[in-house]
């Protein structure tokens, strides 16, 4: 005898079954369309390439639960939490299918009921279950009670833990209640025949043990029924959308922005350019905004929102979501395709400048923290930037101190012309010896990059005079491109005038490929991104390394000898886009363990998870809005924090930051910020 | 509307003060090595004012530059700003003229162009900022000029001006044809927009030589020059600091302010 | 170009007397005059420019031309050209000066166009070279950053605008003797193109930061908005604008569109002051450009003693009240 074979009131239990089954999918199905039609709104973008490496990704990530349990550290373990709540859960959508659809629901029971594998499959259910419920009543104590600033105290998370809890507690009921009534109070499944035994024990009548335990299985299956309903209706959608979302995630991290592609630009009706209504993103934006669980790890570790700032990556994207849910109906009604041929007028809310403020839109760094701790790889920094594209590109909209550095950047080719700087492109080669491209005769294929700021700003200057003097010492055969080095872009393209970045990489590419160049080597980890990243879009053949990758090999090779003794503590601040974006962190590591008689304390926001200095996105020119403080203040802090007496860094930005912030707190009598080239030199022997 | 602009190629006006070099002999500056020249900074504001009317009325802008080849650039960035087509003024002839020389070539250049409402120009040129030329070239093209504008708007047949004074600001009322020579006031020019900055680049600009726009060879003719340059010097600046002292801050106070007495 | 003889200074009126400016350059026309051995004639339009014909003779004016025509109380550009460039055709003067003014910045190319002379605008000298007998004009161009000689060989008249407080005003006697004359031809009315509309005099908080002779600038020294404020007093004083540094901005004591520095405006008034702030490089980036830079400031390591002309190490708080006092006694001379 099963729940559904049972009649109720003169009705078969399988009506009842399927009719409420029939009823959920009327519920579940079109509002999933819905939503699927939704993110058709979006534009097109190719996220099928590469189809094995997307399957591998989304099977590595999601089953060893790899998405919460890599931002699993000592102060916030619920990652651990999820894995095991999911695993658990897991195995209870298995007995969905078999134990109540195929068994119950498709009346084959009889041949999955009764015998070893019920036996083996219910133990796992009942330690799954036990693990499920801890997960829980952890939950529920960490959110409500000890409330870490990620958590949002919300309904929503309340009745999802509710939900998942009393299915639990529904199934051991069923299973126990049952057991009880048929007498069976086996060993296996563990668990449940203890309670068996123990209702048993209470002699209670076999038949009302029994009628619980039905009822608890359709109370069970009700509440499955009634999740199933709230999942495309709440944040819960992500349990559908996490798994695609990791599958269809930028295969190349590091490239945050596609270039626009031009031929579209030329055609006859050319789309607007950059995101300013919902419809400009691309699909797996929307995709995106489904797959958020507002877990708020994106929201706890972004800069902006350490500092004070209203830009939270978490809640703009909650807020795109409820402006998509709010006004799609009217697009899908219109008949509206991917080109944005509908106009929002009538709804009335814009999402640049109403949905998401225009200040949100500039306080990014675009530091990358919020993308490396999201579970479900959204993709934040590029719907901002793209609705940087948008003020920039089509409404020439934008703060007063960007549009200075832009212009600067389109007339002069480098952001910090004007009286901020004090030199010409080429005047440091005067202080040092070495090759300038054009005025000797000598070609080498390696060429210095040194970038705007190492060229243009005195302090910053040091730092290249210290890098050159070092490679001429270990012997390395490079060039400097002098005055005719321009701007490698990256400035205009984090601020959204990307044509200009555009120009930039071509011209600089064309004049790296007339002086036959090899090899690039960058100080600037911002140039470093660009060149290596960005520029092999535009054609770039040339292979780029930064200053700390040579370093570290040329100590290795012993044709760098670091002999004279630094008796200082160092704290290294990881630059993002050095460490973050593009994973080098051990080198600088290892050039300062080379240091004799330097001592090292790692900082706690250190390698990918380094926390930004505030100069990124633009931020070096883009004045910070007011907020608490500045993010270059909190970062600040934390060095002081290490009681280090140096803070050495290697990209010219942070340097600049991290010495800005010793002036404003007032301790450069006991700290200093360095750039790791000058601690280098300072411990190679002067010969 | 049909709008001209005249525009001009100057060496960068923002480069370091201690990078400011000058060729006393000659009587040039010495353009600082891998700074491009840039728009004048007045012109760029008379494009911006152009871009402003086109946006509000229907029109076509032209702009003009008399210069090296190298002029094409400021040309192809007040297309990207939004203008249509522009020439470049280059020949020989046309080397260090004076104010009369420059408005007499834009007088003819503007003559071949044809019909036009409106001429803009910059107030003066941010290298020599001799301040007349539009001035000479309303005066040659016998129409009617109104300076230092900080606003445009067009009114019928008129153009309706907004004008700095030192106190404030006038309106003033011209019929078309006229001139205007534009003031910074105006505000920030835009930024040459996502697509017409792509388009500019590959705009192919001609190049006008005396004989392609008729210039009278009397008017050329450096001994009949209205003004010249006979000198051109540096004044020296002083970078050491005087501490002012003083028996009480006070004083102290008292006698860094009578030190800038001159000044004030 | 023989036939032009004599010193025509442009006049201005203000309040029903004589502008300051024309002042000054009659006595910068008087000399000319001499050393040429010329008249000196004023032009003056508008109907108070009869009452002030015997001023102007005492400021050394040989020759005084009147207009008592209202037309031309307002300036009207087309009006002040032509009865300008009659007079000028009649009279035909070898030299002509104007104010470096709204009139003046407006009229003098105007009617350089219309005559064929040869006008340097902004002169900061004026002399006659002996030989040659000719007008040497001096003026700033590139910015400031350097200074031109010019001359008009043969364009005549030669022509020179001065900004105010340039040239040394006239000096008065009363005993001089002079001809009033009145403008023979009339300016027709409807010739006029050009229209004034409206003129608004603009209440402006101080004076534009970008344009200010004076900028008085303070930084995080400063400690609080209230203390900023006593800036403002020193600005008004001395008719400039106030800045602030990215703290100061940062702090609300001043609008950010007051920011001097690297991301914010680059002045290059005539004196910048600086008060209670240590000139870290991103700020002295705004202001380099200036003549003269003073610098208070209670660090003597400050990098603001790197690039200031003058300054004083202390507490601004005990020497700010004093140098705003002083100051406001030598504007006041």
């Amino acid at each position: 005898m099963s729940p559904v074979s049972a009649t109720y009131l003169g009705i078969p239990g399988y009506v009842i079954f399927w009719v409420m089954f029939l009823v959920t999918m009327g519920l579940f199905l079109p509002r999933a369309y819905f939503l699927y039609r939704l993110m058709c709104l979006g534009k097109q973008e190719n996220r099928f390439d590469r189809i094995g490496e997307r399957f591998k990704n989304m099977f590595f990530v999601v089953i060893p639960q790899w998405c919460t349990l890599k931002s699993v550290t000592s102060k916030d373990f619920a990652g651990i939490g999820h894995a095991f709540l999911f695993w658990g859960f897991s195995c209870f959508l298995v007995s969905y299918i078999i134990l109540i659809g195929i068994s119950e629901g498709l009346g084959l029971h009889s041949y999955i009921r009764g015998g070893a594998f019920e036996a083996g499959f219910l133990t796992v259910l009942d330690i799954a279950g036990v693990i499920v419920m801890l997960s829980m009543i952890w939950a529920a104590i960490r959110r409500y009670i000890v409330r870490p600033p990620r958590l949002e105290i919300s309904l929503e998370a309340g009745f999802i833990m509710f939900m998942v809890f009393s299915l639990m507690v529904l199934h051991f009921c069923t299973e126990s209640f049952g057991m009880a009534a048929l007498g069976e109070t086996h060993g296996l499944p563990p668990i449940s025949s203890a309670i068996a035994s123990y209702l048993v024990s209470t002699g209670i009548e076999k038949d009302t043990l029994m009628a619980v335990s039905f009822g608890a299985w359709w109370l069970h299956y009700a509440f499955i029924l009634v999740f199933t309903i709230y999942i495309p209706r709440s944040k819960h959608l992500h349990v559908l959308a996490s798994a695609p979302n990791v599958f269809f995630k930028p295969l190349d991290r590091k490239v945050v922005l596609e270039p626009i592609p031009l031929e579209a630009l030329e055609s006859e009706e050319p789309p607007e350019l950059g995101v300013s209504k919902i419809q400009d993103l691309k699909w797996k934006d929307i995709l995106d905004l489904y797959a958020c669980a507002k877990c708020g790890r994106c929201h706890v570790n972004c800069p902006a929102q350490a500092s004070g700032k209203t830009l939270s990556p978490r809640e703009f994207l909650r807020h795109m979501k409820d402006h998509l849910l709010e006004v799609g109906p009217g697009l899908l009604a219109k008949g509206s395709n991917g080109n944005g041929e509908a106009t929002t007028e009538e709804e009335g809310k814009r999402l640049v400048g109403d949905v998401v403020t225009e200040d949100e839109i500039w306080a990014c760094t675009t530091c990358g923290a919020c993308q490396e701790v999201c579970p479900v790889n959204i993709e934040h920094i590029r719907k901002l930037l793209e609705m940087r594209q948008n003020l920039v590109l089509v409404h020439n909209q934008m703060p007063e101190s960007a549009q200075l550095m832009l212009r600067n950047m389109q007339t002069r080719g480098n952001p910090w012309a004007g009286a901020q700087s004090l030199r010409l492109r080429g005047d440091w080669t005067n202080d040092v010896e070495v090759k300038v491209l054009g005025e000797s005769d000598e070609n080498p294929s390696t060429l210095l990059w040194v970038g705007c700021t190492g060229a243009l700003i005195d302090r910053n200057v040091l730092a290249t005079l210290s890098l050159v003097r070092i490679l001429n010492a270990a012997g390395v055969d490079f060039c400097v491109l002098g005055e005719a080095e321009s701007c490698c872009g990256d400035p205009a393209r984090r601020a959204g005038y990307e044509f200009q970045f555009q120009i930039s990489a071509e011209e600089n590419i064309e004049t790296l490929k007339n002086f036959n160049i090899k090899e690039v080597i960058t100080s600037c980890p911002h140039c470093y991104n660009a060149l290596k990243n960005e520029y092999p879009l535009y054609g770039a053949e040339f292979k780029v390394i930064h200053y700390t990758e040579l370093l570290a090999e040329l100590i290795k090779q012993g044709k760098l000898k670091l002999t004279n003794d630094m008796n200082t503590l160092i704290a290294y601040h990881d630059p993002c886009y050095l460490s973050r974006y593009n994973g080098v962190y051990q080198e600088p590591r290892a050039i300062i363990d080379s240091i004799p008689k330097a001592r090292f304390k790692e900082m706690e926001r250190s390698k990918t998870m380094t926390f930004c200095c505030g100069g990124g996105g633009g931020h070096m020119w883009i004045e910070e809005q007011h907020g608490t403080t500045k993010i270059n203040h909190v970062r600040m802090d934390e060095v002081i924090e290490t009681g280090a007496d140096t803070v050495v860094t290697s990209c010219p930005y942070c340097l600049q930051m991290l010495e800005e912030g010793i002036e404003q707190k007032n301790v450069k009598e006991t700290l200093k910020a360095k750039d790791l080239v000058e601690v280098v030199e300072a411990a190679m022997k002067q010969s | 509307m049909n709008i001209i602009v005249c525009v001009k190629q100057v060496l960068d006006p923002e480069i370091p003060p201690a990078k400011f070099k000058i060729d006393p002999e000659a009587k040039q500056v010495i353009p600082p090595a891998g700074v491009p020249p840039v728009i004048s900074v007045y012109d760029e504001r008379a494009v911006e004012a152009a871009c402003r009317l086109k946006d509000k009325n229907k029109g076509k802008i032209t702009v003009i530059s008399m210069g090296s080849e190298k002029a094409a650039d400021v040309i192809k960035h007040a297309i990207s700003m939004g203008a249509d087509d522009g020439f470049v003024l280059c020949d020989p002839a046309f080397d260090n003229l004076d104010s009369f020389g420059t408005a007499h070539v834009l007088s003819k250049a503007i003559q071949k162009i044809g019909a036009y409402d409106l001429v803009l120009c910059g107030r003066q040129a941010a290298d020599w900022g001799a301040g007349q030329v539009g001035s000479i070239l309303a005066e040659m093209l016998g129409i009617p000029v109104v300076t230092l504008a900080c606003d445009i708007e067009a009114a019928g047949a008129n153009v309706k001006v907004k004008r700095i004074v030192s106190d404030g600001y006038e309106v003033l009322e011209a019929p078309m044809p006229c001139l205007v020579t534009v003031s910074s006031e105006i505000g920030m020019p835009r930024l040459p927009a996502g697509m017409r900055l792509m388009m500019a680049r590959k705009k192919q600009v001609p190049v006008w030589k005396a004989a392609d726009i008729g210039a009278e060879a009397a008017q050329l003719d450096k001994g009949n020059a209205h003004t010249e340059i006979t000198g051109l010097s540096v004044p020296s600046r002083k970078t050491e600091c005087e501490i002012i002292t003083g028996a009480t801050p006070a004083e102290a106070a008292a006698n860094l302010a009578a030190k800038l007495a001159n000044l004030i | 170009m023989d036939n032009y003889k004599g010193v025509l200074v442009c006049g201005e009126m203000a309040d029903g007397k004589l502008a300051p400016i024309t002042i000054e350059l009659l006595g910068v026309g008087r000399k000319l005059a001499d050393e040429l051995g010329e008249e000196l004639s004023v032009l003056l339009l508008g109907s108070k420019s009869g009452a002030l014909g015997q001023d102007a003779i005492a400021y050394g004016a040989d020759n005084v031309y009147i207009a008592e025509d209202s037309l031309f109380d307002t300036y009207n550009s087309d009006a002040y050209t032509m009865a300008a460039a009659n007079l000028c055709k009649k009279v035909l003067p070898s030299i002509m000066l104007f104010g470096h003014t709204d009139i003046g910045c407006d009229l003098s190319p105007r009617l350089n166009g219309r005559l064929g002379g040869g006008l340097s605008m902004e002169c900061s000298a004026l002399s006659i070279d002996p030989a040659t007998k000719l007008l040497v004009t001096t003026r700033p161009v590139f910015g400031g950053n350097a200074l031109a000689t010019m001359l008009s060989k043969t364009a005549r008249p030669q022509m020179a605008t001065i900004r105010a407080k340039v040239m040394p005003p006239a000096e008065r006697n009363d005993s001089r003797q002079g001809k009033v004359i009145p403008l023979e031809d009339k300016v027709d009315p409807s010739a006029l193109k050009v229209k004034v509309i409206e003129k608004i005099k603009e209440e402006v908080e101080g004076v534009k930061l970008e344009d200010a002779e004076v900028v008085v600038t303070g930084g995080r020294g400063m400690g609080t908005a209230a203390d900023f404020a006593k800036l403002r007093e020193l600005a008004d004083i001395l008719g400039g604008a106030v800045g602030g540094t990215r703290v100061a901005c940062d702090e609300g004591w001043v609008p950010a569109t007051l920011q001097i520095g690297q991301s914010g405006k680059v002045v290059s008034p005539k004196l910048y002051i600086a008060v209670g702030l240590s000139g870290a490089m991103a700020h002295i980036a705004g202001c380099l450009g200036s003549k003269c830079i003073v610098a208070i400031n209670k660090d003597n390591e400050a990098n603001i003693f790197n690039v200031a002309h003058f300054g004083i190490v202390g507490d601004w708080k005990e020497i700010l009240p004093a140098f705003t006092a002083k100051m406001k006694e030598l504007k006041g001379k």
